[in-house]
Order: C-alpha cells, then structure tokens, then sequence
C-alpha cells in the first residue's frame, strides 16, 4: 500500500512531456529483485545496524559480573 | 582476541576491547551481535525486545564462556542461546499468534508464479515488509528461513539447533520459502 502511494506521487511531478519510457526507467532504478527468500533477509540483515547501547550495556553488565574462572587455552600456553 | 597473541602484546588490549570486562569477549560481541540481533529483532518483531534480547543473550554467553567447549562454533553455541531466550519470551508474553491458516495451506494453494524473484521498489520498506510476511509464518518457519539466510551456517548446524535432520530441514525449507513468498507478496 505503501508503496503504491510512494509511486503515485513520484509519478505527479512528471512533466507531461516525460515518456512513459522515461517514467519506466525511473521506477526501474529503484527496483531490486531478489531471487530467494535468503537473499532478501541477507540484505535486510546487512541493512539493519546493530543499536550501540547494547555494547553500553554489555559492558556495564559484564563488569559487575565475577569474570568466567576458566583461564583461555592462550593464556594457559604462555603461563601468564 | 588471537590479534594480541599474533603480535605478543597480551597486555595491551585491542581498541575495541576497551571498556570490557574480559577484553577476549569483544571479538566474539563485534563478530557476532549482528546476526544475533537480526536473529532477535525478526523473531520477536520488536526493536526494543530486541535489544533487551540481545543483550541478555550476550550477557548468558558472558558469564557461560567457561562453559564453551568448541564442540560447536561460537555463532552455533550464541543461536542457541540466543533462540532458547526467544522462545521463552514468547511463551511467557502470551504471544503465541493464532494461525489462521496452517502454512502447508499457505503454500499449497498459492500460485505457480510465487517462484519468481522477490521484488521490492524501496529497500528502506523492505524491513516492514519483511517483518509482515514473517509474522504471518510459524515460529518453526520464520526460525529456519532467518537461520538459512546466515551464510556461516551448515544445514547440519542449523538441524542442530532446531533438532530436526538434515533432509527434514531441507523439507521445510522448501516449504517455508514458499509460505515466505505468498506472505511476502501479500505486502506490496
């Protein structure tokens, strides 16, 4: 539906004179296919930015937690 | 986090690490929060459950990390976390949505053309329409197409996490790109 009004009024300023050929490539440009539903959520996905207060938040949460016992292997292999 | 190893600086902990606790963890946080936020926010349909999700997804991984054996890859082992806190919220917010229609309906009684290309004039409404069409599915089909669309992911892995075989995920994946597609359409 949405959509459909988006198209309406850019269609309105069109000057008469403009070609329906013109009109076509315009809408053309703004088109995007996407042969599979993957393909679609991937680039939703890729759009879609990760609010930064979780990383705030995180790292105020994690700093009253006791940090996990376990030493990493890397750590353990350097004897630090 | 193997970045300080490389270059024996173990002391000095990377930029991006700053203002973390265990500055290992910043690695796993910046490589992975973005599919598990997508993850999150498509499945709840809510930006600031999905924060919250997130957050407390991270945060059960915080304090598991001990627990993290590498039997599974890290992306694996977070989806799991990650799907079990989802699913739970849903139970307990009432928000089970009564299905109309069964998706197998959905599906078998669409048109043959629902195979074309997945058409769309405007990304920026892609989201909305995208959230649209996933509500409309099942938990079970909306999880397998969200988990199919991460790249990273095996359809062994993804069998793993919904406790299904490998052929049974391929099923249903059919199945589910096809209810996706009729839903999807539904919204332009």
């Amino acid at each position: 539906m949405k959509q459909e009004s988006k198209l309406s009024q850019k269609q309105e300023p069109l000057a008469e004179t403009q070609t329906q050929a013109e009109a076509t490539q315009n809408q053309a440009q703004t088109a995007r296919e996407f042969a599979t539903s993957e393909e679609l959520l991937r680039a939703d996905a890729a759009q879609t930015p990760v609010p930064p207060e979780i990383e705030q938040r995180l790292k105020k949460s994690s700093a009253q937690i006791q940090p996990p016992p376990a030493r990493p292997w890397w750590k353990n292999l350097l004897g630090r | 986090m193997n970045e300080s190893v490389a270059g024996q600086n173990v002391e000095t902990p990377p930029p991006a690490a700053a203002g973390w606790a265990v500055p290992e963890f910043a690695g796993i946080y910046e490589e992975h929060s973005r599919p598990i936020y997508y993850l999150t926010l498509r499945f709840l349909a809510d930006p600031q459950k999905a924060e919250d999700a997130t957050h407390d997804v991270f945060l059960k991984a915080f304090r598991r990390l001990d627990q993290f054996r590498g039997e599974a890859s890290v992306r694996t082992w977070l989806y799991r976390i990650a799907i079990n806190h989802c699913q739970n919220l849903c139970s307990s917010w009432h928000h089970r949505h009564v299905q109309t229609m069964a998706d197998d309906a959905l599906w078998a009684g669409a048109a043959a053309g629902t195979d074309s290309p997945l058409r769309v004039l405007e990304t920026k409404e892609l989201g909305q329409r995208i959230q649209q069409a996933l509500d409309a599915l099942s938990d079970e089909y909306r999880l397998l197409l969200l988990l199919v669309a991460d790249e990273e992911l095996s359809y062994e892995e993804i069998g793993a996490l919904m406790d299904q075989s490998c052929d049974a995920v391929r099923g249903k994946l059919h199945r589910a790109r096809k209810a996706f597609a009729v839903q999807f359409a539904k919204t332009a």
